[in-house]
């Protein structure tokens, strides 16, 4: 292939995707879409396999691809132009029933040639609770509509039938038709662009092109691991659902130029909807490895060639059917992610040369809370707070992580502003910041994470409901790196101020922190809970891993971080060693503080005792 | 206000990052423009230098140029410099208490991802936000609330505020301040009050208020936009007032007319106070100057392209109205302000061909080798090949005759760097490579004008493109065909293209009241709402000399489907005042301008609809001479004919023979067949094979596509 | 310390022992796991950064140190009685 027309062509392919994901946003106009950007779009080959992979939350580029070869083996013999599939069954490729995946065929001069497939997060799915995160299933069949793969468009007609029974089976039935008709419109735009291309390049050329994007992706990506020394990194995850604690347990290991992800040892499934499947599993390490490893190389099947893969069946890492997944992606595909991320920046930093590509966990638990109920208007709305999606950077091996930086898995992901959620839901805000002291200490702090809180106004039934799925409550989720404190937990807190009220006290309007609240905090993490009257809800997000020893990080730093807020000065002093007075770092004080933690140190017991 | 009053002259500048370009012109005269360098911190003295330029090509000194100027017009990146090198004010926040956090958060990764290219956002370990104008140590929260409907909830504490302005002033030491309160666009009392606070304990701190300065809901884009015009506040006025002290001591006794990111003009004095208005004012004047040369032309679909030595900036016209950034951003800040749309790429004639360390695959850009040292044949120490030399290898420009000779090109220097450091590894002549090179570009671009046109329900073939700058004219013949545009036109201005636009613009006042109502709702709840805003309009334009005639309002409306994101600025067909029949008119095109943005099936009527902003645009018509007309000569071009040589021919696929022609000895009339090349004293124009060049009766060069 | 690096804070050194980057001290032969010659102090991860920690009582944050100079080597969350994480790097 020459290289020039390879350059234009993958170029171009890259835009047809860029198109495609501005097609899909457009169309839907929800917030999750488009300020989560809870999304993504890709091509595939005719094979089914990843032919490029855009920028959206990543996990779902490999298990999209599972979801056009399931398709291709279901449908075998008719599949014909203009059609569109469905399919949503996280035991055949999808994460979990919300996430629908929607993906076509293209063809050319009557040859399929390619594929497109993209998903959004719908807005409600018939599970047994708003917004398809649903904590209370025991099992897949509580957890909504579920399709391993049906024709919702047949040679570019919709199949009334099939969209109504679809329909009828959802919550706010246009608000799901819309998510559907944005990634029908996605698809389509793909398809159009895809044959435009082939039409002015022809046929074989670009199937030649996209042949050799996919060997290229394979060979830099080999050629990468090989730069890289040979070893082996664990990593552990915990994580608790009411009472229950959940492990992941990942080794990987590299050898030459091939890589292995082997979560031997993790927990067995859990009754609660946090499990991945094998393919929710598969697609959660790749999340990671993609951007760690190949932010420079094409995100394609050449990248996947390399990877072997071993689940044990039953786990928590590859559950059985009939065991609930509605929240895998905020249960253990995050770990998986998590414990990724850790392993691939331990063997990062085991080489001189790619050390400052390491980091420290980003992020390491999502807080999905949906609120449902009526809104000021009198509309029945349901919505996630995108402070979710504000996240947490993890400390990097020269640079702090960034405070409500992001994270990984979804590289481009943004919150709403609080102006957007209080004129859509009725809530009030009390505060929202940056939280002190959550980011992992380290020579690199890890980026601090959000805390706000909400209280119910203007509500027309007094006000709204909330579901909380919150893991990450117990453990610390974003890991350190190189010596680097994990970042702080999550925490959410119903402030009982009804009651408050009702003991006959003066209830606090306008607190601007948890301690300042006047009614009892009561620490929750699961289920659905009311938001009415005077009570408020109170959460915290974790913060990012830490990297290096906290003792090495610069005093001017940790006074920078005082006065900005995000350090206190206890925690300077306790964990960083550092002393400062009156806006400086006390250089005496701070030399002999550091000497003192250093030889604490060295009266502690060997590992081995 | 109009060009009658002190003389006959109207005269634009425009301060560029590199250069400062001047247009002068009066009735019955020819065009003149002036070219120099920009004099960063000092702009002005480069904008007399290039008036200097331009004045003495009518034999006029600046002051007696200036003498017989009814008008001077003015566009500067005096603003957009202060943010890229960091050179603002020391600056304070004042924020509602428990929100302090707001600038900084840049709402999540919002502010580390937004303006990275792909490659940036596919590497997100390597990304970092740019560094807060205002540290978190220089904010300060107030107790204060109003809720979403601007209902006060908790009053302005007074001596909060107080303590907080001296804390900042006295012991952070604050030269300027920002005051952005939560829903503050509602009701923007408590601000206000702050203001009057600041301005009774703290004199002389310059205040940008969000609510003057961004009265649009979102407060983090808010309160960026209010930090950015405190940041830039000072400097931008300080500029406007001395260039204003600086014309009048030069003997200049008519207005001076500030170019905006809207593609309007406002007065000085008011200019002065609006730092965030004059951001991107360049690319915003670039597309009002192809507005005008449309309507000239009688085109009013228009691809508006403009290729410097850095980038390849393109906007969009079509039927003679301009779109509107919807996430505007300085060095990686947002803002709101109305700014006209410009999407640009990392392509100019200075950016770097390089291949891909890992792939080895050739590409073009982002990095570019600007003027110094530049291309390797300039000559001037530059060792990586670029864009520039890869036109000089593919037999597009002539070594000898390059900005009128000034420079001559070291074609073998650019050969021998080129095949070493590209074409040798990619196994391929110098001139096999450069081709290649050269098609990658011209792909580039086609895919940055396919993203602006048809991704946004524009079909390219129902457009004309306008090439500006000094490197358009070089590819606009390949990518113009690719895209299928009606023609190609190469103005006679195409390299001062921003000052010939400020040339065109009117003064244009923008108002806008944040409120929702139901779609539709009754008209006159509508024109309640537009009664003060007319008022104030009216009084300005009044003010600035401008009635009746010479004054128009543009009435539009925001709307958006119940449930949705996007809202859609929706024109008010015919005007103000409404009627109930325009109110239904404004709801039906706005569900057909929504489905022609959002495309088919995005409209989702099973929501109510809303109306979220009132918008009055308020324009002050600003009298000037016309263009003079050419008489047109004959088409045959054997006058200008200069020679053949070897060119890249597009259709050939390889070197052929070309034509060369000299611009300046082209008549109005003549036409070139392709290929050929036209060589200017600034730029060079391409003409493929298939494609034939003609020049007008105003000397610019319309290319037709077979 | 000079060495080949086999994380951010341990090399092997001439002697083909994993070493602490900081002070050289020998933590076991290259190839081997070698946490269990560090020093371990093993502490409640609820406050161990400041108040955010509000982790369960039973979750611990491990911190191996170097024996040398008291470097932190490694961190780990951890519930009593899980093994160590062991990491080998092959150099």
């Amino acid at each position: 292939m020459d290289p020039i027309t390879f350059s234009i062509i993958r170029h171009r392919l890259f835009r047809v995707i860029d198109e495609a994901v501005i097609t899909l946003k457009h169309v839907s106009g929800s917030a999750i879409t488009n300020e989560g950007h809870d999304l993504m779009v890709s091509l595939y080959r005719a094979d089914g396999s990843l032919l490029m992979g855009g920028v959206g939350f990543l996990h779902h580029l490999t298990s999209a691809a599972e979801a056009c070869k399931a398709v291709i083996r279901r449908f075998e013999g008719d599949i014909g132009e203009g059609d569109v599939f469905l399919t949503n069954c996280p035991y055949t490729a999808a994460l979990h029933t919300s996430d629908i995946y929607l993906v076509a065929p293209i063809h050319h001069e009557g040859r399929l040639v390619a594929w497109s497939a993209c998903f959004v997060h719908v807005y409600d799915i018939g599970a047994m609770v708003p917004g398809g995160f649903s904590p209370e299933s025991r099992d897949i069949f509580t957890e909504g509509f579920s399709s391993p793969g049906i024709r919702l468009v047949e040679g570019g007609t919709m199949r009334r039938d099939v969209m109504d029974t679809l329909l009828n089976m959802v919550r706010a039935p246009e608000m799901v038709a819309l998510d559907l008709s944005s990634m029908i419109a996605a698809n389509n735009v793909a398809r159009e662009r895809m044959v435009a291309l082939i039409e002015k390049y022809g046929a074989d050329p670009v199937d030649r092109a996209c042949a050799a994007l996919v060997d290229q992706s394979e060979t830099l990506f080999r050629k990468r691991l090989r730069e890289l020394p040979d070893g082996r990194w664990e990593s552990r995850q915990y994580f608790d659902i009411e009472g229950e604690t959940c492990k992941v347990l990942l080794a990987m290991t590299k050898e030459g130029d091939a890589l292995t992800f082997d979560f031997t040892g993790s927990s067995p499934q859990s009754h609660h909807g946090i499990n991945c499947t094998y393919w929710a599993s598969w697609g959660g390490f790749f999340a990671p490895l993609f951007p760690l490893l190949c932010y420079d190389i094409t995100w394609n099947d050449g990248v996947l060639r390399p990877i072997r893969m071993i689940a044990p069946e039953g786990s928590v890492v590859n559950c059985t059917r009939p065991a609930p997944v509605s929240l895998a992606t905020v249960g253990a595909i995050q770990s998986v992610n998590n414990a990724a991320c850790t392993c691939i920046a331990k063997m990062l930093s085991a080489s001189e040369s790619y050390a400052k590509e390491a980091t420290a966990v980003w992020h390491g638990s999502h807080f999905a809370i949906f609120m449902f109920g009526l809104n000021q208007r009198r509309q029945e709305a349901i919505g996630i707070l995108t402070e979710t999606f504000g996240g947490a950077g993890g400390a990097r091996t020269w640079a702090d992580g960034i405070d409500v930086g992001g994270e990984i898995p979804n590289p481009i992901g943004r919150m709403a502003n609080v102006e957007t959620t209080e004129a859509t839901f009725p809530v009030r805000y009390l505060f929202r910041r940056a939280t002190p002291d959550t980011g992992g200490p380290g020579r690199w702090r890890g980026g601090n994470g959000i805390e706000f809180a909400l209280v119910q106004h203007d509500s027309p039934e007094g006000g709204i409901n909330y579901v909380v799925s919150g893991k990450g409550t117990e453990f610390s989720m974003s890991e350190g790196l190189g010596g680097g404190y994990a970042g702080a937990p999550c925490a959410y807190r119903w402030v009982h101020n009804n009651a408050a009220r009702e003991a006959g006290r003066n209830v606090n309007p306008y607190p601007t922190s948890l301690d300042a609240m006047t009614g009892e905090a009561e620490t929750i993490s699961w289920g659905v809970f009311p938001l009415k009257g005077e009570d408020a809800l109170y959460v915290r997000s974790d913060g990012g891993g830490g990297f290096g020893d906290p003792l090495e990080r610069e005093p001017a730093r940790v006074l920078a971080d005082i006065e900005a807020g995000m350090v206190s000065e206890g925690v300077a002093a306790s964990v960083y060693g550092v002393v400062t007075a009156a806006g400086a770092v006390d250089e005496t004080a701070t030399r002999e503080r550091r000497k003192a933690l250093r030889e604490a140190r060295l009266a502690t017991p060997m590992a081995a005792e | 206000m109009s060009a009658g009053g002190g003389g006959r002259y109207v005269v634009a500048t425009d301060v560029g990052g590199t250069c400062t370009d001047a247009v002068l012109f009066a009735a019955g005269e020819p065009v003149r423009l002036g070219k120099a360098l920009s004099t960063p911190p000092d702009f002005a003295d480069g904008v007399l230098a290039a008036v200097a330029v331009a004045a003495d090509s009518i034999g006029l000194g600046t002051d007696a140029l200036l003498a017989e100027t009814a008008l001077f017009v003015h566009g500067s990146t005096v603003v957009d410099n202060t943010l890229l090198t960091r050179s603002g004010a020391k600056t304070g926040l004042i924020a509602t208490e428990g929100f302090e956090d707001t600038l900084t958060m840049t709402r999540g990764a919002y502010g580390r991802w937004a303006g990275l290219t792909e490659d940036g956002i596919k590497h997100p370990v390597a990304t970092d936000r740019a560094p807060p104008l205002v540290p978190g140590a220089r904010t300060r929260g107030v107790p204060e609330r109003v809720d979403y409907k601007g209902a006060v909830l908790r009053p302005l504490d007074e001596d909060a505020a107080r303590e907080a302005i001296r804390a900042l002033v006295d012991d952070a030491g604050v030269d300027a301040l920002a005051v952005a309160f939560l829903w503050s666009f509602y009701n923007d009392g408590h601000e206000r009050r702050v203001g009057e606070l600041i301005r009774e304990i703290a004199p002389s701190v310059y205040v940008t208020l969000s609510s003057e300065i961004a009265p649009v809901p979102g407060e983090y884009e808010r309160t960026s936009t209010a930090v950015i015009n405190a940041y830039a506040g000072r400097i931008a006025r300080d500029y406007v007032t001395s260039l204003q002290g600086l014309l009048r001591g030069r003997g200049y006794g008519g207005p001076l007319l500030v170019m905006q990111g809207y593609g309007g003009l406002l007065p000085a004095d008011e200019a002065a106070g609006r730092a965030v208005g004059m951001l991107e004012c360049g690319p915003a004047a670039g597309v009002i100057g192809s507005r005008h040369l449309g309507r000239l032309m009688e085109d009013e679909d228009i691809i508006a392209c403009d290729m410097g030595g850095t980038t390849f900036k393109v906007g969009v016209i079509q039927g003679g109205a301009i779109d509107y950034a919807r996430e505007p951003m300085v060095d990686r800040y947002h803002y709101v302000a109305p700014k006209i749309e410009v999407v640009s790429i990392g392509a100019g004639g200075g950016s770097i061909v390089a291949l891909d360390p890992a792939s080895g695959v050739p590409g073009v850009g982002p990095a570019s080798a600007g003027a110094r040292p530049g291309p390797v044949c300039y000559g001037l120490g530059g060792e990586e090949p670029t864009l520039t030399d890869v036109m000089l290898l593919v037999g597009y420009m002539d070594p000898g005759t390059f900005l009128g000779g000034t420079i001559t090109l070291d074609a073998e220097a650019a050969r021998r760097v080129f095949a070493e450091k590209i074409a040798a590894p990619l196994g391929m002549s110098a001139e096999e490579a450069a081709i290649g090179i050269y098609r990658i570009a011209a792909a580039q671009i086609t895919d940055l004008i396919h993203e602006i046109t048809v991704e946004r329900g524009l079909d390219p073939r129902d457009f004309v493109l306008h090439a500006f700058g000094g490197s358009c004219g070089l590819l606009c013949g390949v990518f113009g065909a690719e895209l299928g545009v009606k023609r190609i036109v190469v103005p006679y201005t195409a390299s001062v293209n921003a000052a010939f636009g400020l040339l065109s613009a009117d003064i244009v006042h923008e108002y806008s009241v944040t409120k929702t109502l139901p779609a539709p709702s009754p008209a006159d709840e509508i024109n309640a709402i537009y009664a003060p805003m007319l008022e104030r309009a009216r009084d300005q334009l009044a003010a600035e000399g401008f009635a009746g005639d010479a004054t128009a309002l543009d009435w539009s409306v925001d709307l958006r489907y119940g449930r949705q994101v996007h809202e859609v600025t929706t024109q008010v067909a015919g005007g103000g005042p409404m009627t109930d029949d325009g109110v239904a008119r404004l709801v039906a095109d706005f569900e057909a301008l929504y489905e022609r943005k959002f495309g088919k099936g995005s409209a989702y009527r099973a929501a109510s609809m809303e109306m979220t902003m009132f918008r009055l645009s308020a324009r002050g018509l600003v009298e000037r001479p016309r263009i003079e007309r050419a008489a047109l000569a004959d088409a045959d071009p054997a006058p200008a004919h200069i020679g053949r040589r070897e060119i890249f021919v597009e259709a050939a696929q390889g070197l052929a023979p070309a034509d060369i022609y000299d611009f300046e000895r082209l008549a109005p009339g003549n036409v070139v067949a392709g290929p050929a090349v036209i060589h200017t004293p600034i730029t060079t124009i391409v003409v493929q094979a298939g494609q034939s060049g003609r020049m007008d009766a105003y000397r610019n060069v319309i290319v037709e596509l077979d | 310390m000079s060495g080949t690096r086999i994380s951010a804070t341990l090399v092997i050194d001439e002697n083909r022992a994993i070493a602490c980057a900081a002070c050289g001290y020998a933590l076991g032969p290259a190839g081997g796991p070698w946490k269990d010659a560090a020093r371990l102090d093993e502490r409640p991860m609820q406050g161990a950064g400041g108040a955010p920690y509000s982790n369960a009582e039973r979750v611990l944050l491990r911190r191996f140190l170097c024996p040398g100079c008291g470097a932190l080597l490694d961190t780990e969350c951890a519930l009593a009685g899980d093994p160590f994480l062991t990491d080998i790097v092959k150099v």
